[in-house]
């Protein structure tokens, strides 16, 4: 580090990362006091993304709100679509056929690949390597199609409905998944070849940012930044919802294999296996998935019973979970979302104390943020 | 640090260096791995069920104001009235496809499947008001008093029909002057129903704007 | 150049009425305009290959609108560049804003004057060569600290002050990495470089086989030169996901035309110098092309080192788009504590060498084994 004599006066530098930025992932604003390149302190300024979702919950029917939580983590939009449907089935206790939840559970999964590639290949944009970032938007695309296929958008999919799903997948969907599957598991050991292992990323990432395990669980960390400090928390292993309990795959946890236990390369690699692991859940839904109707009758008007209820599902970027207080009429009461990046935000300010402005970047890539989560 | 960590660190450098020029290579001379569309020339071929532009079959709409009522974002809005036959009878149907979030709420709810999404996707304009779709090319005032004739007329119908009726039935007991319960003048009742049309439009909040 | 004019003036009878001075003085001018020519063609197809190659490497295609396969696109990035509007910031230090570009752009193109392009084709053949190509690439640091400065914006103040300390901190490197080329041959002139490296070897004549030494001398030297280019994977000076393009996060139109011609100018540069000591320069193996006629002579040495540079260009491209970049303090390290002590003890092994064989590398060893 740096050492200063006491003749050599230094002065602290305000610099705006503001929200017009390459790597900020979205309109976040950050303020950095700096000593020279070292950060003395980031101030975190939300909001430039805020639409009122929540606000608007309270005007509209349970099933009109099905687009809006399209918008709400635009990159793993089927995780939030189930998650309302999962809230608003468990607020009225309707029961979904299990061709449904199979489905639900397959465009989840495949959501979080294509979620986790682009945190990957965005986070490698930002530490300078272009190519990776094309890669994985390549095999989003073919996700995409898939999606198109089944629903008939590609970012938006508004796919998920109270009781069930939109419709079946058409007849090929599910052989087009295999060859996906197929095509897409030895592209990740291509990207650690590539750039995963590489000693100028690594370099780059490793003893960056370490956020020990206690700490993680006093901010409220969720999702992969949890488990790359070492926290084995899943909430499809440890409060498991719809379909999960039976399927087979492990939780990734990160290991400090190339630095400190809990900083920037491990949470890096927890999403990397991540994919090899949502790879296995589709594949085992796909070889077991039911016949059967895909959507319970509910009725057009819908009102469910007055009462509140929580209910919380692993989305890419932490834990998605929805409070939903229903007076007995056709709008919801209050719902209020709490999303992984948003609390992954409390941590920020701590982690990112004597760092480089560098490594702002890299902190804020490995903690995977996206502002519409963070502002709704 | 030690001589062999720091020889090591120069070894690793260059062999991680080496594996990932060796994957650019391979993508960087293998002509197959192009995946670039060349849009316009080029299309994606679009799959059945695609949520393009909306699209409504006016001889099939019935009125119902389902598709109005679910849209999450009021982009849909329809005036009609209510026909000789007793049916709706549509005098506007638009669609506001620059608020649309092409979400399918609409077609999924509509009962006669008379509302659908098209493949289309390409309709950049140059104002908003050129995206606002109308599906009925009439004008609206026109159709409402065609409806209003063709109602006055049937009610005029039905006005002397039952007068003839009533004159040929001989009722028992009423010979003498016309009472309370005998039907007024034909013409008063047609001026009353023609009054009386009834507009179950609704209008969205805020109208789309007409310009352009 | 003197010779040249005595030659023209001797070989043209009406300029004898002509002083000599300045004659010679409207040749260099006419040879600098010839390489400025070159220099900015170059830098056009240069951006070009570069986008195109990206395409290749990214799975996709690069520029192909512009022109059949996009071969016109840096003439349509140059006049949308030029048509530009000219924008200086309000409290930006006017002169100073409107001078760094120059200063970047003359201290990358100053040092083609030196670069061999072939037997008898070198603007100006210095005695100095490769200590006035050091000297005068270092102008180009003033030119960035200039617009990190004058630009009135923190990002800009950070990029600059980083591309300073990245380009001072890599000259040394850079310098100890081609000593080992100016010792085999005894001179610092460029064409006595590349003379040395030719005759009946062939491609073993090159200086790259000379000895295990000079082998990793031409590793190092391309290494250190990166970075002196501001390319990836040390092209912290204008991270363009961080810093937000860095020093010329400020400049439009024809001001960031300059910087980025600059870029191009010195990649050029880069590759032609390690061709011209490393790899052999304009030499043909197993041939002499001074015995060819003139014209002939310089058209296939002019081919031959045309070849190697681009060779070099590419895979400097190649680089740039697989890695990604060092942290300032990563880069600072690599360069005093790993690429310093390295040349360091690379010269100690060339000059040992030399003294222990005189001047004789291995190549040249086997070949007199056989006589």
């Amino acid at each position: 580090m740096t050492t200063r004599t006491d003749a050599l006066p230094t002065q602290e530098m305000t610099i705006n990362m503001g929200p017009q930025h390459p790597s900020t992932h979205g309109v976040l604003r950050v303020i950095l006091t700096t000593d020279g390149e070292v950060v003395t302190r980031a101030l975190p300024d939300v909001g430039y993304l805020h639409r009122a979702l929540e606000k608007i919950g309270e005007r509209v029917t349970y099933a009109q709100y099905m687009p809006f939580t399209d918008r709400l983590d635009y990159l793993a939009a089927m995780n939030c679509n189930c998650a309302w449907a999962w809230t608003v089935e468990k607020l009225a206790k309707i029961e979904v056929p299990e061709r449904a939840e199979y489905l639900r559970v397959i465009v989840c999964e495949l959501n979080r690949i294509s979620s986790h590639l682009i945190a990957f290949g965005s986070y490698t944009a930002d530490m300078g390597a272009f190519t990776p970032f094309l890669y994985a938007i390549r095999e989003r695309e073919r996700v995409n199609d898939l999606f198109e296929m089944l629903c008939g958008n590609r970012l938006t999919y508004n796919y998920a409905r109270v009781g069930g799903v939109s419709g079946d997948a058409p007849p090929g969907f599910l052989e087009k998944t295999k060859e996906f599957l197929d095509y897409f598991e030895p592209k990740i050991d291509e990207y650690n070849n590539l750039i995963s292992y590489n000693k100028i990323f690594v370099h780059r990432l490793a003893n960056v940012a370490v956020i020990p395990a206690e700490d993680a669980v006093a901010y409220g960390l969720t999702g992969p930044n949890l488990r790359g400090s070492g926290v084995p928390f899943d909430l499809r292993k440890d409060e498991p919802y719809s379909v999960y309990p039976k399927f087979d795959f492990k939780v990734c946890v990160g290991t400090g294999e190339r630095g400190t236990l809990g900083d920037c390369f491990d949470r890096y690699m927890v999403r990397i296996n991540e994919m090899r692991e949502s790879v296995k859940i589709v594949r085992q839904a796909v070889a077991r998935i039911p016949d059967g109707p895909v959507r319970a009758k509910v009725p057009r008007l819908f009102k469910p019973p007055v009462g509140e209820v929580y209910f919380r599902s692993e989305c890419p970027r932490g834990e998605t979970g929805i409070y939903l207080i229903s007076d007995g009429s056709v709008n919801p009461f209050r719902l209020k979302i709490r999303t992984g990046s948003f609390v992954t935000m409390s941590i920020f300010e701590k982690v990112t104390r004597g760092l480089m402005i560098a490594d702002v970047v890299a902190v804020i890539g490995s903690f995977d943020i996206i502002l519409p989560e963070i502002d709704r | 640090m030690g001589l062999k960590a720091y020889l090591n660190d120069i070894v690793e450098a260059v062999v991680t260096t080496a594996k990932g020029m060796r994957i650019t290579a391979r993508y960087g001379v293998d002509p197959r791995e192009e995946v670039t569309l060349q849009y316009p020339e080029e299309r994606w071929e679009i799959p059945q069920g695609y949520r393009g532009f909306l699209h409504n079959d006016i001889k099939t709409c019935t009125a119902c104001n389902m598709c109005v009522k679910v849209c999450p974002v009021d982009c849909i809005s329809l005036e009609s009235v209510r026909g000789a036959d007793k049916k709706m009878v549509l005098c506007s149907y638009d669609i506001n496809i620059g608020r649309c979030m092409y979400c399918g709420l609409c077609v999924e709810v509509c009962p006669v499947n008379s509302l659908m999404h098209t493949p289309g996707y390409e309709m950049a304009s140059v104002t908003r008001g050129e995206l606002i779709l109308h599906f009925i090319t009439e004008d609206a005032a026109e159709i409402k008093a065609r409806v209003a004739r063709q109602v006055a007329e049937a009610a005029a119908k039905a006005a002397a029909l039952a007068a003839i009726k009533a004159v040929e039935v001989p009722s028992s007991g009423t010979a003498g002057p016309p009472a309370a319960g005998t039907p007024k003048p034909a013409e008063a009742q047609a001026a009353a129903k023609a009054a009386e049309v009834p507009s179950s439009g609704t209008e969205p909040t805020p109208a789309p704007e007409k310009k352009g | 150049m003197e010779a040249l004019a005595l030659s023209l003036v001797h070989a043209v009878p009406p300029l004898a009425g002509v002083p000599l001075w300045t004659v010679t003085l409207l040749l260099m001018v006419v040879a600098a305009a010839v390489i400025l020519v070159f220099a900015l063609t170059f830098e056009g197809v240069g951006s070009l290959v570069l986008r195109k190659v990206a395409g290749d490497i990214q799975a996709r295609i690069g520029p192909n609108r512009v022109g059949p396969n996009g071969i016109l696109q840096f003439l349509a990035d140059g006049v949308k560049l030029v048509l530009k509007e000219d924008i200086i910031p309000a409290n930006a230090d006017r002169l100073l804003f409107k001078l760094a570009p120059y200063f970047v752009f003359v201290g990358s193109f100053a040092a083609f004057v030196v670069v061999p392009f072939g037997v008898g084709l070198i603007a100006a053949d210095l005695n100095i060569g490769i200590y006035y190509v050091m000297a005068v690439t270092s102008l180009v640091v003033i030119g960035v600290l200039l617009a990190g400065w004058a630009s009135n914006n923190k990002w800009a103040l950070l990029g600059g002050m980083r591309a300073a300390a990245q380009i001072v901190s890599y000259e040394i490197p850079v310098g100890m990495a081609l000593i080992p080329a100016v010792l085999i041959a005894g001179s610092l002139s460029l064409q006595d470089i590349v003379r040395s490296q030719g005759g009946l070897l062939g491609i073993f004549g090159w200086n790259l086989f000379h000895n295990p030494f000079t082998f990793f001398s031409f590793f190092l030297y391309f290494t250190a030169a990166q970075a002196e280019t501001n390319q990836t994977p040390f092209d912290l000076p204008e991270a363009e996901s961080e810093l937000v393009s860095g020093y010329n996060v400020e400049y439009s139109g024809i001001r960031f035309g300059l910087f980025f011609l600059a870029e191009f100018g010195d990649m050029f540069i880069v590759a032609a110098l390690s061709t011209a000591c490393f790899l052999g320069g304009w030499n043909v193996p197993f041939f002499h092309v001074g015995t060819l006629p003139w014209i002939w002579g310089n058209l296939l040495s002019l081919g031959v080192f045309l070849t190697k540079a681009f060779a070099m260009v590419l895979i400097m491209m190649w680089v740039r788009w697989t890695l990604p970049r060092l942290r300032v303090d990563q880069l600072m390290r690599m360069a005093w504590k790993y690429l310093v002590p390295l040349t360091f003890v690379n010269l100690l092994g060339v000059s040992l060498w030399l003294l222990v064989f005189r001047g004789k590398g291995i190549p040249g060893m086997i070949a007199s084994l056989f006589g």
